[in-house]
């Protein structure tokens, strides 16, 4: 899923310091999974900023609402109208959210008030991480299902660096050298010969640096 | 040939090969290239040119590379996946190909976190890996990663590339080696080798892999500095195993260094023995002089020569000019020699016919006079037996004349001069012209010679008996008398050069000691002579005086200090005699102070401000005396504040401020209203308030005392130390000095200063001079702390002599004492602050910091002109005292040295720094622990300024910047001094007045 992470206060203060009224509306999506846009998360951030710009001395008047999802048309469809009711929409989705948004809705000011990271997984409680670099070009059967890209401080194709002791990577002792894992999954599976194989220089166009990306299901075209 | 390369041509002949590393500077300096490169020329057979080490902008290694070449030494041009995509690496190896670089080392790079852009993108459009495939195909293919063909001239490179036999897993490493061979790699150039076990067992696999028969594996190797190099290593950097045993011989060795390369040496030796090892990478960066002696001691020198490395870069209008001017050249010096070779035949033609009519007419007068010279030389031989009984013996064997050359020959083997001996030589050679020019036979010429060797040792004897000896004939047989002379020598001219400052300062009596220990030594130097002369003459016109007032000293007085007149000496007794009564009528004390200021009258029965404080002592009152209206600036900077007119002041400035504040501000933004709260007078003495318990109960006197260290000289000097207690403890004992706070300023303009600091001396940052007098005169500085920064080799790397005559200026530029703070390399801060001594003669500057690795050196310089030095060592008790101990071994005395304990900002370890000054300072007064009895200097700005907090914009969360930055740099110094601190070094205005208000406030 999506992970994303709410921005400083400061800087959503700072983003609607001239707006007397707000919407924040979250999405029920990814970001209600990962605890950052969800129902529960507008009603903290609306509090927040009701009583930060009560301080300053400038209350501000602010509703809030839950999308199911804001990277699906028909959920916007409302928004067309009610978001002109106020001076700016402060999404609490993902980035995509914030961009369809103001695709659909051009009348509407919207506003992040997240940062979205990365593609990942949930650890534990309050914990996530990187697992998946949306790179386009997937390897994951070639390093027994385990990411070089998206995992590796270097994204290497061929083998750990001379930086990997103990199984953890050079830049940081609590992040687990991933080639190190591919290494010994590898080799457990009697799949070494992979790791003799040298793996040719990768495309990097399917990630993104051959322009913005773009998908079509001719069999579902309208 | 691949390249056709000198590292290639070695590696293929099957020598043991040797390459070495240079790190390009984080400047474009071009000399510093030139300069490491021509240190490492002709000792191995190329050098590895890094790219971007460790992440940080450098000089590019193409550049540096191409620099080095130009110097004859072949560059190993290394290149890293982290910075540049396909099309920015395919780009710099053809023009990296078109300048004539042969070899090329293929890395990932290390990850940008490392470095000082940790913020910049890394690139890694592939790995070192695909790099090597990449550049192969260019070079075997001939063609571009995209698959396009390179029509001509494709890249002919060496291509190389890294193991690291110590990182893990420890098995795959072998196998990385072999996707390195296949893809493209040549040879192998490993990580740094410590633990040659654990390399050899690499080794081992290696070679059941057969890689040792397709690739050049290289050892790499690097001398360890300093035991704390091999600590950081070991612990700090990711894939390198420091072993114990290294520490181990590091800690125990008496030079760290030379022990370092001792290790290098040992594990080349070893590793040459690994089969398959084809030689070593010897990496020492920021150490490139080490080099030649670890070559040279491993018997891997001289390197086959390098005929093969040819810079490429020069215009052909340079190459042209060089033709035209080196034909210009040869032209006129044929021409030249021509005209001379002309001018010289005639002369001699000339020459020749005059000389044989002169000579034929003169020949038989010649030969009359040899006559009559055997009959002289007779004559002579009797006073020559007399004055040389032992060449008598000789002369019976044979005829006068043979006597004669007799004598001449053993004057000549001892005690001839070498202006004597050049003159028998000429002489002969003269003659011997004159017999080939008028061929005169062998007997004639004997004749002749024996004559004229006859009348210069007559003559010589004669004159050695009139005349004293000449500067210049005494000159050679000093040089005779071995090194001890030379240093008994250099020590007398520096006496008498001391002894002509001192009289110059009118110090006759430190001139008249200086001139009669140089006497002492050298009885018969006449400089000293003369100068005890004038010595003598200067002190009895001041011996009056000081007669009179030597009655007056009671017996047992502290001995007059050195570097101090006794004049200077018995006035600065007086001042502290008046100042301790003033304190002492201050506590109310009539008894005390009365003596005191009795005690100052017998010194100087006429100073005004002694009778003052007698007639108020003896008068009862005991109200806190008032400044004086025209204070005499000699008292107020003489006696370090303890006492005195300032105890004064002090309460009313804190009224004042406290006054100032008032009327509350009630946002606290900028630094406006910060200031120290007024101390609660205390008016019952604490035996008073501990009613009926016995003082004994309560108070814990200490049985020792901090040494006092003078900083500066004349009026402005100060004293920090002599407490015989714990900090402002002052109801236990006694606390003689306040704690001084000096300016920090630094000898080039800094580089991240935030604004709130900076914007108080931006208008002078490029002045150093103007600086210190800024804090001086603006912000009433009493002390300066000089920063080189600008020396440092990471940074700037000003030269020393070029920083030496900046810190010169500002010596000479102020009065009050300075402080020279190194930048912290022990080596170059050696050169740079003898060289400073060496412009500033007898200034009494504070040389600072002295570490393990430079102590010896500096502690000379510092004994030579008895100046104080800052003692610097890593947060350690044991290290600190061990230092002091060296320190004192070394000859200096307790009140030379300040201690650096190594200090934190708050927030950054300063309790650390606050527990272990603490334990120093409780083990010198209740243990007498002699060695650590040396007060604390706190060069403490510096690590405030640097913190995070300082930095950070102001915001609702943290309040204002100013305020923080300064409430931080004041809380830090009032840490320190609560912890002993005597001597603070500080930078921003308002926390430094904040910081004197207190210790105003704290001194009562």
């Amino acid at each position: 899923m999506i992970i994303a992470d709410q921005k400083p206060m400061d800087e959503i203060l700072e983003m609607i310091s001239g707006i007397e009224k707000l919407l924040v509306l979250g999405c029920r999506g990814c970001v209600a999974v990962c605890s950052a846009g969800g129902d529960k998360e507008v009603g903290v951030l609306a509090s927040a900023l009701r009583l930060g710009r009560k301080k300053a001395g400038k209350p501000i008047e602010i509703d809030e609402a839950t999308y199911v999802r804001q990277c699906d048309p028909e959920y916007l469809e409302p928004l067309k109208k009610d978001g002109k009711k106020y001076d700016a929409v402060l999404s609490m989705a993902c980035g995509v959210g914030v961009n369809f948004i103001a695709d659909r809705c051009p009348d509407v000011n919207v506003l992040p008030a997240l940062n979205t990271s990365f593609y990942g997984a949930n650890l534990s409680s309050g914990e996530w991480a990187e697992m998946c670099a949306g790179c386009g070009a997937c390897v994951l059967h070639l390093t027994g299902g385990l990411c070089p890209v998206a995992r590796c401080a270097k994204s290497l194709s061929n083998g750990p660096c001379g930086g990997s002791v103990g199984g953890r990577c050079e830049i940081n002792k609590d992040v687990p050298c991933i080639w190190h894992q591919i290494c010994k999954k590898l080799t457990g599976r009697k799949q070494d010969q992979l790791l003799r194989e040298i793996v040719p220089i990768r495309d990097w166009r399917p990630s993104g640096h051959g322009g913005p990306r773009r998908r079509i299901r001719e069999d579902l075209l309208p | 040939m691949i390249s056709g390369s000198n590292l290639e041509q070695v590696l293929t002949s099957g020598q043991f090969t040797v390459t070495g590393e240079l790190g390009p500077p984080q400047n474009g300096n071009f000399d510093v290239v030139r300069d490491k490169a021509r240190i490492l020329k002709s000792h191995v057979d190329a050098v590895n040119i890094t790219d971007c080490q460790t992440a940080i902008v450098r000089m590019s290694s193409l550049t540096a590379g191409l620099i080095a070449l130009a110097e004859g030494v072949e560059p190993v041009m290394q290149m890293t996946c982290r910075d540049r995509n396909r099309i920015g690496i395919q780009s710099d190896i053809l023009g990296a190909s078109a300048l004539g670089i042969k070899n090329l080392l293929c890395l990932t790079g290390d990850h940008q976190k490392f470095g000082n852009h940790p913020q910049a993108k890394g690139v890694f459009d592939m790995d070192s890996i695909q790099l090597l495939g990449m550049i192969k195909a260019m070079r075997d293919d001939k063609k571009f990663q995209c698959g396009d063909e390179i029509k001509s001239h494709e890249p002919r490179l060496l291509l190389g590339a890294a193991a690291n036999p110590f990182a893990d897993p420890f098995e795959y490493r072998p196998i990385r080696v072999a996707k390195k061979v296949e893809a493209g790699a040549s040879f192998i150039q490993t990580q740094i080798i410590y633990n040659v076990e654990k390399f050899a067992r690499f080794m081992e696999i290696v070679r059941d892999l057969g890689l040792h028969e397709k690739v050049y594996i290289l050892a790499g190797v690097t001398p360890p500095k300093s035991v704390g190099m091999a600590r950081y290593m070991k612990k700090f950097v990711p894939g390198l195993d420091v072993t114990d045993d290294v520490i181990e011989r590091l800690k125990g060795a008496k030079d760290p260094k030379e022990e370092g390369i001792n290790i290098c040496v040992d594990i080349i030796k070893q590793v040459r023995e690994i089969p398959g090892v084809a030689g070593v990478h010897v990496m020492a960066i920021g150490w490139e002089q080490a080099v030649p002696e670890i070559v040279s001691l491993a018997g891997l020198s001289p390197r086959p020569g390098a005929k093969t490395v040819e810079p490429r870069l020069r215009s052909s209008e340079s190459i042209e000019l060089i033709v035209s001017n080196a034909k210009k050249d040869a032209k006129a010096e044929i021409e030249k020699a021509l005209e001379q070779a002309k001018a010289e035949a005639q002369a001699s033609r000339d020459l020749v016919v005059k000389e044989k009519v002169r000579v034929t007419s003169e020949i038989s007068g010649l030969k009359r006079q040899a006559e009559e010279a055997k009959t002289i030389a007779g004559q002579k031989q009797t006073e020559i037996e007399r004055l040389n009984a032992e060449l008598a013996k000789t002369k019976a064997g044979l005829g006068h004349a043979q006597a004669v050359r007799g004598l001449a020959e053993k004057r000549e083997s001892s005690a001839l001069s070498s202006r004597e001996r050049s003159a028998l030589t000429s002489l002969r050679s003269g003659l011997e012209a004159l017999s080939k020019g008028l061929g005169i036979n062998k007997d004639q010429l004997e004749a002749l010679r024996r004559f004229f060797e006859a009348e210069f040792l007559l003559h010589m004897d004669t004159a050695e008996q009139v005349t004293v000896p000449s500067e210049e004939t005494a000159a050679p047989r000093k040089e005779i008398e071995k090194p001890e002379a030379e240093a008994r020598h250099k020590e007398v001219v520096n006496l008498v050069a001391k002894g002509n400052v001192l009289l110059h300062k009118n110090d006759a009596a430190g001139a008249l000691d200086a001139f009669e220990k140089a006497l002492a030594i050298e009885p018969k130097d006449q400089k000293a002579g003369e100068g005890l002369k004038k010595a003598r003459e200067a002190y009895e016109i001041a011996a009056p005086t000081e007669e009179a007032a030597a009655p007056a000293v009671p017996e047992g007085v502290p001995p007059c200090p050195e570097g101090l007149s006794p004049e200077e000496w018995q006035q600065k007794r007086v001042i502290r005699f008046v100042a301790r009564g003033n304190v002492l009528l201050h506590k109310s004390d009539a008894d005390g102070a009365l003596k005191a200021f009795k005690q100052a009258l017998e010194l100087e029965p006429d100073d005004k401000k002694a009778k003052a404080g007698l007639l108020k002592a003896e008068s009862g009152e005991v109200a806190p005396v008032l400044v004086p209206a025209e204070p005499e600036v000699t008292e107020k900077t003489e006696v370090p504040p303890t006492p005195e007119p300032k105890a004064a002041p002090v309460t009313e400035k804190v009224k004042a401020e406290a006054r100032k504040v008032a009327p509350a501000p009630t946002e606290p933004t900028g630094i406006e209203g910060l200031s120290v709260a007024e101390l609660p007078k205390e008016t019952m003495s604490l035996s008073e308030r501990a009613g009926p318990v016995p003082g004994n109960q309560f108070t814990e006197s200490c049985t020792g005392a901090i040494c006092e260290v003078s900083l500066g000289e004349g009026e402005k000097a100060l004293t920090v130390g002599g407490s015989s207690t714990l900090p402002f403890y002052m109801f236990e004992g006694d606390m003689p000095h306040a704690p001084q706070v000096a300016f920090g300023i630094l000898d080039s303009e800094p580089e991240d200063w935030p604004d709130v600091l900076s914007k108080y001396y931006s208008d002078v940052f490029s002045d150093p001079v103007a600086w210190a007098r800024k804090c001086i005169d603006d912000y009433g500085a009493e002390a300066i702390c000089l920063s080189l920064v600008s020396t440092d080799p990471n940074g700037m790397n000003r030269p020393s002599d070029e920083a030496a005559r900046k810190a010169q200026s500002v010596i000479e530029g102020i009065d009050v004492p300075v402080i020279l703070w190194g930048c912290g390399n022990a080596e170059k801060d050696t050169e740079t602050l003898r060289e400073v001594t060496n412009l500033v003669g007898n200034r009494k500057v504070c040389l600072g910091p002295l570490s393990d690795a430079n102590y010896r050196s500096l502690g000379a310089t510092a004994m030579a002109f008895q100046l104080p030095v800052v003692a610097s060592t890593p947060i350690d008790v044991n290290l600190a005292k061990q230092l002091n101990i060296l320190l004192e071994n070394l000859g200096l005395s307790p009140d030379q040295i300040l201690m650096d304990p190594s200090i934190g900002a708050v927030g950054y370890g300063i309790e650390y720094s606050y527990s272990v000054m603490e334990r120093i300072r409780l083990a010198a007064l209740t243990q007498q622990d002699e060695k650590l009895q040396v007060p604390f200097i706190c060069n403490l700005g510096r690590e405030v300024w640097k913190t995070k907090e300082c930095r950070l914009p102001s915001d609702a969360l943290l309040g204002d910047q100013e305020r923080r930055g300064v409430l931080m740099e004041a809380v830090t110094a009032s840490t320190l001094l609560l912890a002993g601190g005597e001597l603070m070094v500080m930078m921003h205005p308002k926390a430094i007045a904040l910081t004197e208000a207190l210790i105003r406030g704290m001194m009562g």
